[in-house]
């Protein structure tokens, strides 16, 4: 019998995702980390996205890779605000493009990073469905 | 710095190659696969060598910060890969090792447009 415990999202295809997760945590705060240090007044919002960017992305790759429900939940919420933020900066940046004259990890949609920035929290919320709790009598499809 | 560069991307590339035939045949990393990406690392070393070495020597870089930060950050990638390839030993580590080759690669591409810059 399959218990109603969620599996762990970290296993087998899985393991890709948190590793494409802990790429972007990396390249997002690294980059932000690097702006800030040199040239933060040119684009004091843009850098600050970025660095918060790379903090959801950090706590992202870390619940993924943790199968308990307490870690599962902050991953739905990071991931949730990753898409949030992917689409809002995304639209802001093309509305109004003074206020980003420097590139964020989610400006123009992620566009700079091959659009992975808006394509990887729809494969992560599609893994934590997949992988969530279900009760046994109504089977384990 | 250039040939350097061209180096990390052959044999990334290669490496990568190996990485999804051994995936396309649903086969998970092997140790040899570990020391080849153990020789690029070792090729980056050099790299972050001889960019210090340039720059001690005064050559002109635009954003020295985000490149010592693109060097750094590749030092780091496979080694990721290496640890993803002990934990899961199915065909899915090695889509992982093809990922983090081509990211490797395109960082170095990265590095060689601020190196010109």
């Amino acid at each position: 019998m399959t218990p109603a415990e969620p599996r762990n999202a970290a296993h087998g295809g899985g393991r890709v995702v948190v590793f494409v997760y802990g790429l972007l945590a990396l390249a997002a705060t690294a980059r932000a980390l690097a702006q800030i240090a040199t040239r933060f007044a040119e684009a004091p919002l843009a850098y600050s996205l970025s660095l918060f960017s790379g903090l959801v992305y950090i706590l992202a790759t870390v619940a993924l890779a943790r199968s308990s429900r307490g870690w599962r939940t902050v991953a739905w919420l990071a991931i949730s605000v990753e898409l949030v933020g992917v689409l809002a900066v995304g639209a802001l940046s093309l509305a109004v493009p003074e206020d980003f004259p420097d590139e964020t990890v989610w400006s123009q949609f992620g566009a700079g990073y091959g659009y992975v920035p808006l394509v990887l929290p729809v494969v992560g919320l599609v893994l934590l469905w997949r992988t969530r709790a279900r009760s046994p009598e109504r089977g384990s499809g | 710095m250039l040939v350097l560069t061209w180096i990390v991307v052959a044999l990334c590339l290669a490496l990568g190659a190996w990485a999804a035939v051994r995936a396309l045949r649903d086969q998970a990393v092997i140790l040899r696969q570990l020391f080849a990406a153990g020789a690029v690392e070792a090729v980056l070393l050099v790299q972050l060598l001889v960019l210090g070495v340039l720059q001690a020597r005064g050559a002109q870089v635009d954003d020295g910060v985000t490149l010592w930060g693109y060097a750094i950050s590749m030092l780091l990638i496979l080694p990721a890969a290496a640890v993803v390839s002990f934990l899961e030993r199915t065909r899915w580590s090695s889509v992982v090792l093809l990922i983090a080759a081509l990211t490797t690669a395109f960082l170095q591409y990265r590095v060689l447009v601020l190196w010109s810059a």
